[in-house]
């Protein structure tokens, strides 16, 4: 160590024993800034893989999804939104379990009364099909709600959820598709 | 003379302190450091002999320190922790500077025991720029373990975990160390 780095103040002082030595040497410089810089600078995001649980909410929409467009054959074109959605469930009660994500999500008043409309003629065109077709259109309804059901109460837990949000969105719009699929058919079920 | 473990008093404001820095809290490491620069920068600087790369070990140590926060126990000794960690990096950065320089064990104990309450008396009250030169010129071995024992009064196991080394080795690294500064200083050192 040379003298002058070793020099506490650059006193003079006697002492008689090492243990009379500074124990403290201030630093020439502030080092704050050096150590401020570096613990606060951002930790790298960490994107997490999906959970188990959101992978399977995720296959369980994509399920319930892929029926749909099976036997709505996909050729229907339905007037969907695009934006974030707010849609009821197709008994047209709202999702009211603790801790779901009540979606107020909400696409504009035009796919509201649309799918009220739809809701409300459901009775009377699955009274028209035939029992199949109304089986598979009651067994499609169900496994989309059940899909909405189980993703709004995830993104209560994790509202900011971006996958949740956009499976929630796809569930929505799939239930379009099959209202107006109901909506559109005739009485001989075609296009179911 | 032992190290002082946390300050017991009424409002335990390092604890509150450390506390706070853990969960994110600069500003609350920030006062950790004002409190602590001192004490780590004088040992750095005393095992490194280099003002520069002192600096660098005490940054280096306080931003080790905020990364292991978590692993501290709440009754050890911040001061003493922070010179842990010290150690750590000084020696680090020595061996990558110099990987084959450090022979800790080509001095093997001497079985003349050092005694454990010397109070490192001089003969003759010295300067304090004289003290820390000659304890500056004195083999990396013995400094560490004369600065560590000697002034910042670590007992021989302290030391020696510390350094990573044996308690003997430790202690025959101090008796090395008073010869080279009696010598040196040309005063006996009791």
């Amino acid at each position: 160590m040379s003298g002058s780095d070793m020099r506490p103040g650059s006193t003079s002082k006697r002492v008689s024993s090492l243990r009379d030595l500074p124990r403290e040497i201030a630093p020439p410089r502030d080092l704050w800034k050096g150590i401020e810089a570096e613990i606060a600078a951002p930790v790298q995001t960490v994107v997490k893989a999906p959970s188990h649980r959101l992978r399977y909410l995720a296959a369980a929409a994509m399920v319930a999804a892929l029926a749909v467009g099976i036997w709505i054959g996909r050729e229907l074109s339905v007037p969907l939104y695009t934006a974030h959605a707010t849609v009821l469930p197709a008994n047209n009660t709202p999702v009211d379990e603790p801790g779901a994500f009540h979606a107020a999500y909400v696409m504009g008043p035009k796919y509201i009364n649309q799918r009220a409309q739809l809701v409300r003629d459901l009775a009377t065109r699955l009274a028209q099909l035939p029992p199949e077709s109304r089986t598979k259109v009651m067994s499609s309804l169900q496994a989309i709600d059940d899909s909405k059901r189980n993703l709004e109460r995830e993104l209560g837990k994790d509202p900011s959820n971006a996958l949740l949000q956009e499976l929630l969105v796809n569930t929505y719009q799939d239930e379009m598709r099959v209202l107006t699929a109901v909506h559109e058919a005739g009485s001989s079920g075609e296009g179911i | 003379m032992k190290e002082a473990g946390r300050q017991e008093s009424p409002v335990d404001w390092e604890g509150a302190l450390i506390q706070r820095a853990r969960s994110g809290d600069t500003r609350a490491f920030e006062r950790l450091y004002r409190e602590h620069a001192g004490r780590v920068y004088g040992l750095c600087l005393r095992m490194t002999r280099d003002a520069a790369l002192a600096e660098d070990c005490t940054q280096e140590a306080f931003i080790n320190a905020w990364r292991a926060l978590d692993r501290f126990e709440d009754r050890a000794s911040m001061a003493t922790w922070m010179h842990r960690i010290a150690v750590n990096v000084v020696l680090g950065k020595r061996r990558k500077a110099a990987p084959l320089m450090v022979d800790w064990d080509s001095l093997a104990p001497t079985g003349e025991d050092e005694r454990i309450e010397s109070e490192w008396t001089l003969e003759t009250p010295l300067e304090v720029n004289d003290i820390e030169a000659a304890i500056g010129g004195l083999p990396d071995g013995a400094r560490d373990v004369l600065v560590l024992y000697a002034i910042y009064g670590y007992s021989h196991s302290e030391t020696a975990e510390m350094l990573g080394v044996a308690e003997g080795t430790c202690k025959a690294q101090l008796h090395r160390a008073r010869g080279l500064l009696r010598d040196r200083l040309g005063v006996e050192v009791g």
